[in-house]
């Protein structure tokens, strides 16, 4: 729901401005800081035993060098419920891998990452999520009808608040789609939500067409995580625009223990995922 | 307070006796259409008694028995006398005469109303005719009341293509905007392109930037008092103009007998119409209309009844994504009665309602919101002697808001019908004020306002532990909603939450010499409803919300100093004002708050502080061929969030932080030159500090997307704004005897073609994956024609 208030608003700043254009601004550059990219998803059907965390750290806003992959960091997640501890083993190149990881639902964990002899922690639960019960292919749905547009459905459990994190992808695009869902609006349904690009006259293949193939991903995740993600999204995809909300910081849950101010971008995330592949007719 | 009250009745008491007077008392109206005028002067000659009237044209003067000539001088109008033996009590009417027989837009005269006025205790009063206003450049060809105000010095607006305005640093939600007295909460069509005011059914306004009066209340920054026209009570009469964009037409006529009048204007944009023709738009609509109505009926000398109302609509769809409308509507029921020769009194009943919709089919639902309200207001006028005059007078406004309902629209729509808590409250207010003349250079304005608030029953309040609906989580540095206890249902005739207020109002006028004066002024001022918007922007979906157990009512505080002067005979003058205006109680929204369909606010926002001062001046010609001013104010305009109850620092960790409306330099100059009487000239130049914004600081990875990192609150700025526009005005062939009556508008607005940033996204290209900045920038060069016509 307040998705789409957002969308409508963000439609409404394209379709009034008669006038947008790519310029120089000069912004302030604050000093960086480490990224913890540590998204422990589990595909449903699978054991989740090989997992990635990644480390980087930030750079100035308009660097064309974004990556700096952070080496000889200490990577660790225990589990809270057992005890459990699975060290990541550094692959010297900003990824840190496992490969007998144990996923529970709703069991919870700890990270610590330790990094220029600073300690770094977060803890978060392991959310399910239902699967992805049908992938149906429309014209007329989305919001143009003379496009292809792709729908997915999943049953929302009526007991509980649920929040999703839905990844789309087409085959050779540089960037993944990124959308939250709260159950907000919406509880106990069977819930959908699609992928649709807008035609371009000067590019037939910008919209979707027969043969092109997608992969849709639903995650399950915590409320706190969607708190952070929702913003993430928001202002990635409309910070600045006057309708928006003023940009803000954006505070994940990887907490500096012995330097708090220094705290650490990124999140520590553990979810379960379903996952389909379509390609269209 | 009621120590306060009698102090006041001792204070008239004193003057109430020993007096042995006699009155008279009328009202002013224009001689050709029958309209009563605002502001004329009275006096008689050779006195120093005097008065101007009121908003109903009526005056009330009274003086030792003797032979007078009572004047009436109102400027661009034929000064008339008449020679009286004040012997009894009387009854006299004016009609006076313009003194040009062209269209009124042809008055190259500031009007005596909008002169300075050294005498009068007011300061922060700007008043503007309709004739003055349609003598400024038009942006696509209309003239606009919101817009020609912004060129007034302490005024200014979050950008093109937004709605409100903002005075002194104060929020558009400070903003008490008045249509005939009934409440408007959106002042803008096509999203703040235009304004709801169509100049061809306004009279006068009146905008009081920070001395309000103590007639007014329930906003902290100002009150722009906007002035339907009667209806011309002698002839038929049509006004009309055919632009670029709108197009509009008002009647007017004088009813049974010329004991009444009516006025009936429309104004309708006509883009949609083309639209249709051109292929890839045919599905889609953006659209206004409005309608003004004003009837009136005089009884007899005594008795005036008026009925008003407006109705405005925007309608904006997008082929099948997205239908959208919204829009106020009013009505107001007055009755002007006149006790005696002393007591004018006016008591009015009024509705008005802003309402909004929003259909998407693909999402299949349909979303309104709405807020509405019942005004009763019962105003007097007492003119006790020549010295002092008494407005005193009771309000009631029961107020209704719908923050939401959804609607799935389909069977198959996923969405559950939800709507939100409805609100109800009811804010009243009783108030005196005295204008007092001490001594012949001293007069003092001294006023009280006690304001009642009582946030009504009829709904569930949530209740949360440690009564925190924020909590500060100091682990991760992020303020979270507060842990919900349970709730409580508050029956309809169960109050929530009350609150009262004492609001002293005062000011002072100093004549230094015939030409100059110094003022002062003292404002207290509560505001009990607050909307609710946390965009750079204000958008029509925000919506309102009135004061309760967690939300504070706002509280001003205001001190101004001004500096005034005539020269050369009144061809000149200057202003000059200094303020300091302290608001407490002003919510700041958390970071990433999220207001839409949220049942408890309260969870996304903390209390804060704003404080805003400046210093303005206005320098302006009023005669001659070339008339215009030239306005420039310095200010500031910052607020301070603490944690408060939810803990932690607060917003921008406790610090003072630019609010979105602070604007350090603010310069316009407006002037029109007549050139002959077939063509005139008129222009704009402003030049304003960009608004603050927030940036980013840096980027990083995640998800495969560069992510920005932002910087405080509001420490950035977009670049200055500046622009000029020039329109040129041609009135053929006018001839007096002529009934119809033309003129061609030829305007260009925007005319270097200024890119003006409205806002600059940061954003990543899809393409290269590199950051980039893009600026939307409204309005480039915009030429309009328009013909306007009157017969």
């Amino acid at each position: 729901m307040k998705r789409y208030i957002k969308l409508f608003l963000a439609i409404l700043i394209v379709s009034s401005s008669s006038c947008e254009d790519v310029i120089e601004v000069t912004v302030p550059s604050a000093e960086s800081r480490l990224v913890i990219e540590a998204s422990l998803d589990w595909q449903k059907g699978t054991d989740g035993n090989n997992q990635l965390i990644s480390l980087s750290t930030s750079t100035p806003y308009f660097d064309t060098n974004k990556l700096v992959p952070v080496t000889g960091a200490s990577v660790k997640v225990t589990n809270n419920n057992n005890g459990t501890e699975y060290v990541f083993t550094d692959q010297k190149n900003g990824n840190y891998i496992i490969s007998n990881f144990e996923p529970v639902i709703n069991n919870t964990y700890t990270l610590e990452v330790i990094y220029n002899n600073e300690t770094y922690t977060a803890t978060e639960t392991l959310h399910g999520v239902s699967p992805i019960k049908a992938v149906e292919q429309t014209l007329e749905g989305g919001f143009y009808d003379d496009v292809l547009d792709v729908y997915i459905f999943w049953d929302d459990p009526a007991d509980e608040k649920n929040f999703y994190f839905i990844k789309f992808i087409e085959e050779g695009d540089l960037f993944p789609n990124l959308e939250d869902f709260p159950d907000e609006f919406v509880n106990g349904n069977q819930l959908d939500t699609f992928f649709e690009k807008e035609r371009d006259d000067n590019d037939p293949e910008a919209e979707f067409n027969p043969g092109d193939e997608v992969e849709i991903a639903l995650y399950g995740i915590s409320e706190s995580y969607f708190n952070y993600v929702r913003l993430l999204i928001e202002q990635y995809y409309s910070a600045g625009d006057p309708f928006s909300a003023i940009p803000a910081k954006l505070k994940g849950n990887c907490v500096n223990v012995d330097n708090p101010d220094n705290y650490a971008h990124g999140y520590f995330r553990l979810t379960e995922f379903d996952k389909v592949n379509y390609t269209f007719e | 307070m009621k120590k306060i009250l009698l102090g006041i009745c001792l204070l008239f008491g004193i003057s109430l006796t020993a007096q042995n007077t006699h009155s008279v008392r009328g009202t002013v109206k224009d001689f050709k259409n029958g309209e009563t005028l605002l502001g004329a002067t009275v006096f008689l000659k050779g006195t120093s008694i005097g008065t101007i009237t009121n908003a109903y044209g009526f005056y009330s003067l009274s003086a030792k028995p003797g032979a007078y000539t009572l004047v009436v001088s109102y400027m661009g109008y034929k000064e008339t006398s008449k020679k009286i033996v004040l012997d009894k009590d009387q009854v006299l009417d004016f009609e006076i005469e313009e003194l040009t027989e062209q269209l009124e837009e042809v008055v190259v005269i500031a009007e005596e109303s909008e002169r300075v006025s050294i005498k009068s205790p007011e300061t922060g009063v700007s008043k503007l005719n309709a004739g003055t206003i349609k003598q400024m450049p038009a942006v696509l060809g209309e003239v606009d009341v919101i817009k020609s105000i912004q060129l007034l010095p302490g005024v200014t607006n979050n950008g093109e293509g937004t709605g409100g305005f903002n005075v002194r640093g104060g929020a558009v939600d400070q903003n008490l905007v008045l249509l005939d007295e009934a409440i408007i909460y959106n002042t803008s069509h096509f999203f703040g392109f235009f304004s709801v005011f169509n100049t061809d059914a306004i009279k006068n306004i009146k905008l009081y930037k920070g001395d309000i009066p103590a007639k007014f209340g329930g906003r902290v920054s100002s009150v722009l008092d906007v002035h339907q026209k009667d209806g011309n009570s002698k002839h038929f009469a049509a006004t009309g103009g055919i632009g670029t964009i709108t197009s509009r037409l008002a009647l007017e006529a004088p009813l049974f007998n010329e004991k009444g009048s009516f006025l009936v204007a429309g104004r309708t944009s006509y883009a949609h119409l083309f639209m249709k023709g051109i292929d890839d738009f045919k599905d889609d609509k953006i659209s206004f209309y409005d309608l003004n109505l004003k009837t009136n009926y005089r009884f007899n000398k005594n008795n005036r009844l008026f009925l008003s109302g407006y109705f405005g609509r925007d309608a904006f769809n997008l082929s099948k994504i997205v239908k959208n409308n919204y829009g106020n509507a009013s009505a107001n029921l007055r009755w002007n009665h006149v006790f005696n020769d002393k007591l004018f009194s006016n008591l009015s009943l009024i509705y008005s309602k802003y309402d909004y919709q929003v259909i998407l089919d693909f999402a299949e639902l349909d979303w309104i919101a709405d807020i509405k309200n019942y005004n009763v207001k019962y105003d007097f006028g007492y003119y006790l002697n020549d010295r002092i005059r008494i407005d005193f007078g009771v309000s009631g406004i029961l107020y209704g808001l719908n923050p939401g309902e959804v609607k799935p629209t389909s069977e198959t729509s996923p969405i559950n019908y939800l709507k939100l808590e409805q609100k109800r409250a009811f804010e009243s207010g009783l108030y005196v004020s005295a204008e007092h003349q001490l001594t012949n250079k001293l007069t003092v304005q001294y006023g009280l306002r006690y304001s009642m608030f009582n946030r009504l029953g009829g709904q569930y309040i949530t209740q949360y532990v440690n009564n925190q609906p924020v909590v500060y989580n100091s682990k991760l540095d992020i303020y979270e909603d507060g842990e919900v206890l349970g709730q409580t249902y508050y029956k309809k005739n169960q109050s929530i939450a009350t609150f009262n207020n004492l609001e002293p109002r005062f000011g002072l006028s100093y004549q230094l010499n015939p030409v100059s004066s110094v003022k002062a002024s003292f404002n207290r001022a509560a505001q009990y409803m607050h909307l609710l918007s946390n965009t750079s922007a204000v958008t029509p979906l925000d919506v309102w919300t009135p004061s309760g157990t967690y939300i504070k009512p706002q509280l001003s505080n205001q001190y101004a100093l001004g500096y005034y002067r005539n020269f050369k005979n009144n061809m000149f003058s200057v202003e000059f004002e200094t303020y300091y205006k302290t608001i407490e109680n002003r919510i700041d929204y958390l970071d990433g708050s999220s207001l839409i369909g949220n049942n408890t606010i309260e969870t996304e926002i903390l209390n804060g502080e704003s404080r805003a001062y400046g210093a303005e001046v206005l320098l302006k010609k009023n005669k001659g061929s070339f008339t215009g001013w030239f306005a420039y104010t310095l200010s500031k305009s910052e607020q301070k969030t603490l944690g408060g109850t939810a803990g932690g620092p607060g917003i921008n960790g406790g610090k003072w932080y630019n609010t979105p409306y602070d604007r350090t330099h603010d310069f316009s100059v407006t002037g029109t030159y007549k050139l002959n009487d077939k063509w005139r000239f008129s222009s704009n130049l402003v030049y304003q500090t960009g608004r603050p914004i927030t940036y980013p600081v840096g980027q990083y990875q995640y998800e495969d997307l560069s992510i920005a990192s932002y910087a405080d609150r509001n420490e950035s700025r977009l670049p200055a704004y500046h622009r000029l526009d020039v329109s040129a005005i041609l009135s053929p062939g006018n001839k007096n005897n002529k009934r119809w009556k033309g003129e061609w508008v030829f305007g260009i607005y925007n005319v270097y073609n200024r890119k003006n940033a409205a806002s600059i996204s940061f954003s990543q290209n899809q393409d290269t994956g590199n950051n980039e900045a893009t600026r939307i920038a409204i309005f480039g060069i915009i030429p309009s024609v328009t013909y306007n016509f009157k017969f």
